[in-house]
């Protein structure tokens, strides 16, 4: 399989990497104008400067951030509703997503689109109704309720996300597995699951976004400082005309940490040898 | 564990397997959205206001024929319509250029991917509201890039309806690219590398393998992405919101749900904002169905 | 925030929750080994199913709303302490909601008959909520005697009816100027404009700087030319002559004598006066605290006087305080006003002032020498005389929403004063009718 490069696809490669390098820029440029912000003495979200590094710049804002605010313990209780909706997730969509797949029975396709029809109501309008539902479970200022909605939001993303990755998955591999003696839950656990990897991969990300970065639904439902998620320990450095951007900006930063290496811990699996590459064919 | 280790698939007949694997999310969704939604059609029909909060009752379909009987609804809709089509149509491109790019073989690749991921990353509202600053008129520099790069004349982004349209559009671009990229590369790792090997012995240029081996594969795992991604831009309030200020200039930035949005909470007018959530509704169901169908998305690709 | 001892079950819930992951994960070695997850999910739900109740029926915790600004959270966050201290048994939970989050999270929790036990903003939010019926008067909860006791300002009725208690009044704009560029602040429009010319020169550098995209920033204009939003019956009066000058004026101090910046909104404003960029800025109390800190001397007073018409520009001026959440259990009502009256203590309302050079609402505080030997505070009141009472009334709203997109569009270019005045009454008669509907 080894090609010599001709001149052409030299080019090429440069064009992409030139490409790349744009869109690196363009992605990079307003995070740094955040991190810039965060280092901005006296809250100023704007400045008439575009220095990166602004004059009388400091790490106060981090400083200040993880001595004299609660942002330890709402960063904790981030990643404790950000993994449990995430290993739930996963766990639903990809036995939900399999079944849509791999069988046909009564009511699938409509479940199917049922399931895509819960995302088609304005999710503002459903804020109210959810929320005196949740108030009649005695589930306001609990983590119990926000991770059902959180789940239920990001579940038929990945159901649909799994069933069109096992899609890609021939039949041929589970009957093989099956006439090797293996169950069918067998058959799917061994053989089917490992390969669908990068969807799982995928699921898991989302889930763990949808739940991660929600504010709206957060807002409404816990209502106790010690009980807050990231997101909305956040807002309270707004106000109304006198919001604490430095702090606010060196939050969100590093808000974005857990869910970059998540990311990177991920992509293992995302980008892996060990896929349908290596098995078809 | 005990459970799982009794549970007999084989005893079971396939569908019953099926419905078995299916049922825990099949709960969760319908226990969280079946109430919601019937209560909102309830108040679609009432007169719930700011004069009738507490004490409303049954009107019939009169909030329906407030929705289409002002012009406002049509202006806003075409909006929509352009604000979700662009959206999605970079999302995916951008997206799966990338995603190609990057699943060669290429040096820093894996160092490029995490940093494209960062705009996913990152709270909304705090890159919107740079965003917002970075259109800023005089200080912005996007003007001033344009003015020192492309030599051109400033644009007044945030103060004339068009421009601050197409700076919530830009903003939002870059917020939802990393996603369908994503995706796109999760989708690439189904395609075996054989297909283009035999590709190239059949003497097919790039283009051609594009269109014939890495569309059609690449096609399971994008649709419910693009489907669900044109459902969810259609929907999204943030960041209309907050680039443009809650619809600034003179409102001429709204899409149907920041009018929803702004009709329920600020005018108070909670029976008008469902019956126009219900209409959304009616909008996306029959979108999504046309769509499927001529996609088959819910069929097996094999 | 509120870092008393207390252990409650939601405290619990998370050690619950935490254990539960760390369970979880130690039986998902590998993303694809997850099959034993959905029964451990279930396990683990069962397990935290709590039961929250309200915190309204709850006899041991208060919730307030508020939408204080980080530093002033500082001095109510030493109140509430103090006020638990004193009070065992007791748990005061202040949360801050930004003002259109307030609004919207309280109508909804009302419809279910929860939300906060007191809510804390300015006093336009009394208007909707009157109307809405999600506070409850105060008339009989507080004897008349108690009541004499504050500047009538403080007292905000609608309907005839007490809805809230102001422990601030005023929250007015007016000109806020650069010591360090300006030693005598102009007194007429005519001499802002000499002095604005002064200090507008490139690059960047303005006479006057205000956040002009929003229409309450407009009324000091539109008074200064004799005009106001709606007459008592409540009916916008925006088609006026005087709508036309003042719209005109400020068009003209844009282009013709350019002394303010081409498009200017909040945070430009802000950080141009921060930056000592801006000569002047139209500005309200909120912001003392924020220049303070950027290390600019600055001083304040009236928005100049406008001869050719005669008036002073009359800013909005609006009351902000504490109302009481009309689902609140009648057995609780006692607590909670107690701690109401604790927060309208002269002790507390004078920290504010030291602080924060706001104008409190006690009438025994005014001769505190906090008060009288501050020359924010005086200036302030001094611009405050000229002031004019927000209406307390829901169609407020309305008018601001009508006013925005014309008033932006004659900013814009788009639409010339007559007209954008035409459209504004227009609009407001129409969506008042929409929001009574």
């Amino acid at each position: 399989m080894k090609k010599k490069r001709t001149i052409p696809q030299k080019i090429v490669a440069y064009v992409l990497y030139f490409l790349l390098l744009g869109f690196t820029i363009a992605v990079l440029y307003p995070i740094v104008n955040v991190f810039s912000i965060s280092m901005r003495p006296s809250d100023r979200l704007l400045s008439t400067s575009l220095r990166i590094i602004p004059e009388g710049a400091s790490f106060n804002a981090y400083k200040v951030l993880f001595t004299e605010t609660p942002f330890l313990l709402w960063f904790l209780n981030s990643v404790i509703i950000a993994a449990v909706v995430m290993i739930t997730g996963v766990a639903l969509a990809s036995t939900a997503g399999y079944a849509f797949s791999r069988f046909n029975f009564y009511g699938k396709k409509s479940a199917m689109v049922s399931l895509l029809v819960t995302q088609m109501f304005p999710p503002t309008m459903l804020l109210l109704p959810m929320y005196i539902m949740l108030l009649k479970l005695h589930l306001i200022n609990s983590y119990l309720g926000i991770i059902v909605i959180y789940t239920s939001t990001a579940l038929p993303f990945c159901v649909w996300q799994m069933k069109g990755y096992y899609d890609t998955i021939p039949f041929s591999l589970e009957e093989a597995a099956r006439i090797d003696g293996s169950t069918r839950w067998g058959a799917f656990r061994k053989v089917v699951l490992p390969l669908a990897a990068p969807a799982l991969v995928i699921t898991a990300l989302f889930s763990f976004m949808t739940a991660w970065a929600e504010y709206v639904v957060a807002a409404q439902v816990l209502q106790d400082t010690s009980l807050f998620t990231l997101p909305l320990g956040l807002k309270q450095f707004e106000a109304s005309m006198s919001t604490q951007w430095g702090l606010y900006a060196a939050g969100s930063l590093i808000v974005s940490i857990p869910a970059v290496a998540l990311f990177l811990f991920l992509s293992r699996w995302l980008i892996s040898g060990l896929t349908l590459g290596g098995v078809k064919g | 564990m005990a459970l799982l280790r009794s549970f007999d698939s084989e005893r079971l007949s396939p569908s019953t397997f099926a419905y078995i694997l299916m049922i825990p999310a099949a709960i969760v969704m319908f226990g969280v959205v079946i109430y919601p939604f019937l209560y909102n059609v309830v108040l679609s029909f009432s007169n719930m206001s700011l004069r009738h909060f507490k004490d409303w009752h049954i009107i019939g379909f009169k909030q329906y024929e407030r929705v289409f009987s002002g012009k406002i609804f049509y202006t806003v809709f075409f909006k929509t319509i352009i604000w979700t089509v662009v959206n999605v149509f970079f999302h995916v491109t951008i997206g799966v250029g990338l995603a190609m790019i990057l699943n060669r073989k290429l040096f820093g690749k894996a160092a490029i991917r995490t940093l494209l991921i960062l705009p996913w990353a990152i709270p909304q509202v705090i890159v919107a509201l740079t965003w917002r600053s970075m259109f800023n008129y005089e200080y912005g520099a996007i003007n001033l890039f344009i003015a020192q790069y492309l030599h051109m004349a400033p644009v007044e982004w945030l103060g004339k309806p068009l421009e601050a349209f197409s700076a919530c559009i830009i903003t939002n671009v870059w917020l939802g690219f990393p996603f369908m990229m994503t995706i796109a590369l999760g989708g690439l790792q189904s395609i075996p590398q054989e297909l283009y090997e035999a590709a190239d012995i059949d003497g097919a240029t790039g283009w051609q393998k594009f269109w014939t081996v890495t569309v059609p594969l690449l096609r399971p795992v994008m649709i419910p992405a693009i489907t669900l991604g044109i459902i969810w831009t259609f929907n999204n309030v943030n960041i209309i919101w907050l680039v443009s200020n809650g619809g600034e200039p003179s409102d001429q930035t709204h899409i149907l749900v920041s009018y929803v949005y702004k009709a329920a909470f600020n005018l108070y007018r909670y029976g008008y904002a469902a019956a126009l959530s219900m209409v959304i509704f009616a909008i996306l169901l029959a979108f999504s169905l046309f769509f499927l169908k001529r996609t088959k998305a819910s069929e097996a690709a094999y | 925030m509120n870092s008393n001892g207390n252990r409650r079950p939601e405290a619990g819930d998370r050690n619950i929750a935490l254990t539960a992951v760390l369970i979880l994960f130690s039986c998902f070695r590998t993303p694809m080994s997850g099959l034993r997850v959905p029964f451990s999910v279930l396990l683990f739900s069962v397990l935290i199913s709590s039961c929250a109740k309200s915190t309204l029926e709850d006899p041991h915790q208060i919730v307030i709303w508020h939408q204080m600004r980080p530093d002033e959270r500082v001095v109510l966050d030493w109140a509430l302490q103090k006020y638990m201290k004193e009070n065992p048994g007791i748990k005061v939970t202040a949360l801050y909601k930004e003002t259109e989050e307030l609004r919207s999270g309280f109508q909804i929790a009302a419809i279910g008959g929860a939300g906060p036990d007191i809510v804390y903003g300015p006093s336009d939010q009394v208007g909707p909520f009157q109307v809405m019926q999600i506070i409850m008067p105060l008339d009989t909860l507080f004897s008349k005697e108690y009541l004499s006791k504050f500047n009538p300002k403080a007292l905000v009725y609608s309907h005839g009816h007490l809805y809230q208690i102001a422990d601030k009044i005023g929250n007015h704009l007016m000109l806020i100027y650069n010591k360090a560029i300006i030693h005598n602040p102009p007194k007429t429009m005519d001499e802002l404009i000499a002095i604005g010319k002064k200090f507008t020169h490139a690059p960047n550098n303005y006479g006057l700087v205000w956040n002009y995209t929003e229409p309450y920033f407009f009324i000091p204009f539109l008074t200064g030319y004799g005009g106001w939003v709606m007459d008592s019956l409540g009916n916008p009066t925006l088609d006026t002559p005087a709508m036309v000058k003042a719209l005109k004026f400020m068009k003209a101090l844009r282009d013709k004598y350019k002394i303010i910046p081409k498009s200017c909104d909040y945070e430009t404003a802000d950080a141009l006066f921060k930056e000592g960029k801006a000569a002047m800025i139209i500005n309200g109390p909120w912001s003392f605290g924020d220049y303070k800190k950027a290390g600019i001397d600055f001083g304040v007073t009236r928005i100049p006087f406008i001869k050719q018409t005669g008036l002073w520009p009359e800013p909005m001026v609006s009351p902000i305080g504490y109302s009481i959440n009309a689902s609140l259990p009648a057995w609780k009502i006692p607590e909670v006003v107690k701690l109401i009256r604790f927060l309208l203590s002269a002790e507390v309302e004078l920290k504010f002032t030291k602080r924060f050079d706001t104008i409190p609402t006690r009438i025994e505080v005014y001769d505190d020498p906090a008060v009288q030997d501050n020359a924010i505070v005086k200036e302030s009141e001094y611009q405050m005389e000229v002031g004019r009472q927000m209406p307390i009334v829901a169609e407020l709203r309305a008018i601001w929403d009508a006013m925005r997109p014309s008033y932006q569009a004659v900013l814009g270019g788009t639409e010339s004063p007559e007209s954008a005045a035409r459209d504004m009454q227009k609009s407001a008669i129409e969506k008042i009718k929409e929001m009574n509907e």
